[in-house]
């Protein structure tokens, strides 16, 4: 374990680290653009480069290792200079399109001159390298040349992470350019991370390209619910909409998103976003619906059977669970999944597409209840004449529902999601409208903070729930997500 | 002194065999290769490529426990401007090399030798693959050589036409079939080269300089030159000589001996103005510290320059240093390989404003903007040819100042008003 001093201050470390994680530990920060954490040691932007006593030359810090006794410094007048120079080089042939680039407020480029350059530009307008501007690439992606300091991340990406390959670096010197790779296209479940780790404007996110300024975006850290990996996630959000998600990576889930996940945040923006409730066709006010539903209930007591959902949060399949023992008072209920987990692609997509089917099996074990199978038997057979559940999961038993007469009542966020043939259906506050608690694949619970409020009047299901026992007479009495949670240990 | 490399009538196996060609290979091969390399390491030869580093203590950095194949790997991308001398080596003593491969190749344990050959060398590169299978046919390259166990297989790979491939490990990865673009070092190819395999890279002089020292022993090799430059160099000489071409001269001889013994001097009427001692990347010097240098590593050190590949370039009273700058600028902005910020940057940077002082539109403060910009890209790179356009342009501006500032002042240059060729 090499020990050696960074600006006079010492530590020891593993062999292999290299000086930039090193200092890194010590909380002394060296600018890089080409390396990443997650991506292999390219070394060529240079930007790292520290002095290091008794070695002839600057030494790239990201690339060498910690060796005993070494002596680095990472402020002398001859590493400021390099990364001047540096920074110099990256700007005589950059467009600065700040004023109309998205990078702008979070670029690599704008950052590190402000932090290590402030120079005068000493280079002729006119004798500038032109390249390609603004060509989209694949269907999430727009790429700038011009912008591009040729850093590799990209490309390192795409070979290293998804080890699709679709990226290269064309022809060399200051004619490199990043292009596709012939008869790739770059769609590959993951590009979004590619416009993250562009350290400048080049590779933008066609979803977010001329929607915010980065500095009117505030960041709320939550969970991303698009499958059961739970990926970790900061929304950027302004005014009550959502922009953007990114990752908030950390050690248990994620590094990256995938793009599916990343853009779930659209549902609520869609044009089917539920304001209202629906019977039969027709949209209705939220109170005449929930009347009809909990009359619907009420008329059918005796055969009503209530299903939870993998895709709800444990508060709310528990507020479920409460209104079929408590209120409607059957014992048909289903809180019973049990999905195939775990990546399916050796990165982060999960073979199991719901986010809680872990969070729904402590409900089940307070609150018991029959198994799919049973459920299924029961409506085919035709004994449940109203079945009470959330839109994906009615889904679920579609062939058990097919010609069995059973009256189908769904919670839905968006139109889109409803089982055809489904008698009422009441909406809910979405993911990122309401806190709430998940467990993923590998058992981690985690809990959502909403970065957005629902449409006016539209509820958490816990107190939509809550509501439709009221109606019944038999009030559940909760007033909180928490209070659903009460009796359920996970 | 006898040539040890530039031999006439010895291109033919037959011919070279009868000058007792291969039989420094039987000898080498009744050793063991810690004496071969011992005996190279003797010798005190140094790499011709360019950068000097002794052979011997390169071939010792093979680790001595490494598992699995070992590769030799020639280099013959000879792609430095004013350099000539590894073609004519080939044409003239194809053998020399193959001899020095195999001995080389059974001292760090290589099975396998490759000689990358730039591109452009197709005759070079035909001659050489019917020398390799002359050599075969005899039994010096193959299965069990000489009866003693030892394999070793050659292969000639013709390069692309990128200068960078020159570089080793831009080299290797050309020669795995990716785009040549030098590695970040460590880890140095000793230790993971070709393949990811243990590899020692050698200049094509270098290994043909093997056969003989092993032939007449390291110590008759280190008594030639100066010492710690020894040994013969091949020179090669372009520019306003009567003889230009290339020539085999013991290290430490005086660069005046060379231009004007060797080359009978300047051509009628043409006056030195200044020579590049070493190839296109190395220090300029001006006639008189060229006239005062001798060819050695440590002479043309202590002179600021190197002696690089031994590419002696001469440039008279009537040629503009401004206008061959361009053209050195132009080679190197053209062959950076881009990876690296300051040289892809850089290379262009400099070009451009060398333009401006060509096109007349330059000012006083271009000259010291010149230089800035070299000095940002010296030392800072992945590979050297960012410095190696960095030096051509400090050392130009420093010692040939006025005629920037000419230029810069909009007045007609020596090459303008010389006489139109
Ligand atoms: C840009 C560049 C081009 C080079 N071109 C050549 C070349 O054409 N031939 C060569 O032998 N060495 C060339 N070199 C030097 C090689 O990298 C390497 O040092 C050499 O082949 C080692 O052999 P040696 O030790 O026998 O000299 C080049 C180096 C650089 C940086
Ligand atoms: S990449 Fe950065 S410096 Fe370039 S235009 Fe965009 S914001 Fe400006
Ligand atoms: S597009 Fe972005 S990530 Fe890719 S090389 Fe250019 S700057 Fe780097
Ligand atoms: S110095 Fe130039 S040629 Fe060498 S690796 Fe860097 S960019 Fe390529
Ligand atoms: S971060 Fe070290 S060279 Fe780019």
């Amino acid at each position: 374990m090499p020990t050696i001093t960074i600006d006079g201050k010492s530590i020891e470390v593993e062999k292999g680290t290299t000086l930039l994680a090193a200092a890194q530990k010590l909380g002394i920060y060296i600018p890089r653009y080409c390396y990443h954490p997650k991506l292999s040691i390219s070394g060529n932007c240079r930007m790292c480069l520290v002095e290091v006593e008794k070695a002839p030359k600057l030494l790239t810090a990201c690339s060498t290792e910690a060796a005993e006794g070494m002596v680095v410094r990472t402020t002398s007048d001859k590493v400021k200079a390099a990364r001047r120079d540096v920074l110099e080089y990256l700007l005589i042939n950059h467009p600065l399109d700040c004023p109309i680039c998205d990078q702008a407020g979070e670029c690599g480029l704008q950052d590190y001159y402000m932090d290590y350059s402030l120079a005068r530009s000493r280079f002729s307008m006119a004798d500038k390298v032109r390249r390609e501007k603004r060509r989209p690439i694949g269907p999430n992606l727009v790429l700038d040349n011009e912008r591009c300091i040729l850093c590799t991340r990209c490309v390192r990406f795409c070979s290293e992470v998804t080890k699709t390959s679709e990226l290269e670096v064309m022809n060399r010197g200051d004619h490199s350019y990043i292009d596709l790779k012939e008869g790739k296209a770059l769609d590959n479940g993951y590009s979004l991370n590619i416009a993250d780790i562009c350290p400048v404007g080049a590779f933008t996110s066609r979803d977010f390209r001329f929607k915010q300024r980065v500095w009117f975006l505030k960041r709320t850290k939550t969970v991303c619910l698009g499958c059961a990996t739970g990926c970790l996630v900061e929304a950027h959000h302004n005014e009550n909409v959502i922009y953007r998600l990114v990752p908030d990576p950390n050690p248990e889930t994620n590094t990256w998103l995938c793009d599916h996940g990343r853009l779930t945040y659209k549902a609520l923006q869609a044009g089917d976003r539920l304001k209202k409730g629906v019977i039969k066709n027709g949209l209705i006010e939220l109170e005449p619906a929930l009347r009809e539903a909990a009359t619907r209930i009420d008329e059918a007591r005796g055969a009503v059977a209530v299903m939870g959902s993998p895709w709800l949060s444990i508060e709310d399949n528990a507020a479920l669970a409460r209104l079929a023992r408590d209120s409607v008072k059957t014992g048909d209920y289903c809180f019973d999944f049990n999905f195939e987990q775990g990546i399916k692609d050796g990165i982060l997509i999960n073979k199991d597409q719901a986010p809680n089917t872990a969070g729904v099996r402590p409900v089940k074990a307070a609150y018991g209840g029959i198994s799919m199978g049973e459920l299924a038997g029961r409506i085919a057979s035709g004994k449940i004449k109203l079945l009470l559940t959330e839109a994906r999961a009615a889904a679920l038993l579609k062939d058990a529902l097919k010609d069995s007469g059973t009256r189908v009542v769904v919670f839905a966020a968006n139109r889109g999601e409803i089982p055809a043939g489904a008698y009422a259906t009441l909406p809910y506050a979405a993911y990122f409208e309401t806190p709430g608690t998940f467990i993923n694949y590998q058992g981690l619970r985690r809990r959502t903070t909403p970065p957005v409020a629902a449409p006016e009047g539209v509820k958490p299901l816990w107190d939509v729930v809550n509501k439709l026992a009221s109606y019944s007479g038999a009030s559940l009495g909760l007033d909180s997500g928490d209070d659903a949670l009460k009796g359920i240990s996970f | 002194m006898e040539n040890i490399l530039l031999k006439d009538d010895v291109a033919g196996l037959e011919a070279y065999f009868a000058c007792g060609g291969y039989k420094p290979l039987k000898k080498a091969l009744g050793l063991t290769p810690a004496e071969v390399i011992d005996e190279v390491k003797k010798s005190n030869l140094r790499g011709r490529g360019g950068a000097g580093f002794p052979a011997g203590l390169k071939w010792s950095f093979i680790p001595k426990d490494a598992q699995g194949p070992r590769y030799l790997v020639c280099n013959a991308d000879e792609g430095e401007p004013g350099t000539f001398k590894d073609r004519e080596l080939m044409r003239k003593n194809p053998h020399a090399l193959i001899e020095g491969m195999a001995i080389a190749g059974y001292a760090i344990g290589a099975a396998h030798g490759y000689i990358y050959i730039r591109g452009e060398f197709a005759e070079e590169a035909e001659l050489l693959e019917h020398a390799v299978a002359a050599a075969r046919a005899k039994g010096f390259i193959g299965r069990n050589i000489l009866g003693s166990g030892f394999d070793f297989e050659l292969f000639i790979h013709r390069g692309a036409g990128a200068y960078i491939c020159g570089e080793e490990t831009a080299l290797l990865e050309s020669l795995e079939g990716y785009k040549g673009q030098p590695r970040l070092k460590p880890p140095f190819p000793a230790i993971k080269g070709l393949f990811g395999s243990p590899t020692v890279m050698n200049n094509v002089e270098t290994l043909a300089a093997v056969p003989a020292i092993i032939d007449k022993g390291g110590d008759w090799y280190a008594s030639i030159g100066t010492g710690k430059s020894a040994g013969t160099k091949l020179f090669c000489v372009s520019g306003p000589v009567n003889k230009p071409g290339v020539y085999e001269l013991p290290l430490g001889t005086p660069l005046r001996d060379l231009l004007e013994k060797n080359c009978g001097g300047l051509k009628p009427g043409k006056k030195l103005k200044a020579v590049i001692p070493g190839g296109s990347s190395t220090p300029v010097l001006t006639a008189g510290e060229a006239l005062a240098v001798k060819l050695d590593y440590e002479s043309l050190a202590a002179a600021g320059s190197m002696l690089g590949s031994g590419a002696v370039i001469v440039i008279d009273e009537s040629q503009c240093m401004v206008g061959l700058l361009r053209v050195l600028a132009r080679f190197y902005h053209h062959e950076s390989c881009g990876q690296c910020t300051p040289c892809r940057e850089g290379c262009g940077w400099i070009e451009k404003i060398l333009n401006r002082f060509e096109e007349g539109r330059a000012e006083m403060k271009d000259i010291d903007m010149l230089s800035s910009v070299a000095d940002g890209m010296m030392g800072r790179t992945i590979c050297p040819l960012a410095d190696a356009m960095a030096m051509p342009v400090l050392s130009f501006v420093k010692k040939f100042r006025a005629e920037f500032e000419a230029h810069a002042r909009g007045e007609t240059c020596a090459r303008r008003a010389g006489p139109k060729a």
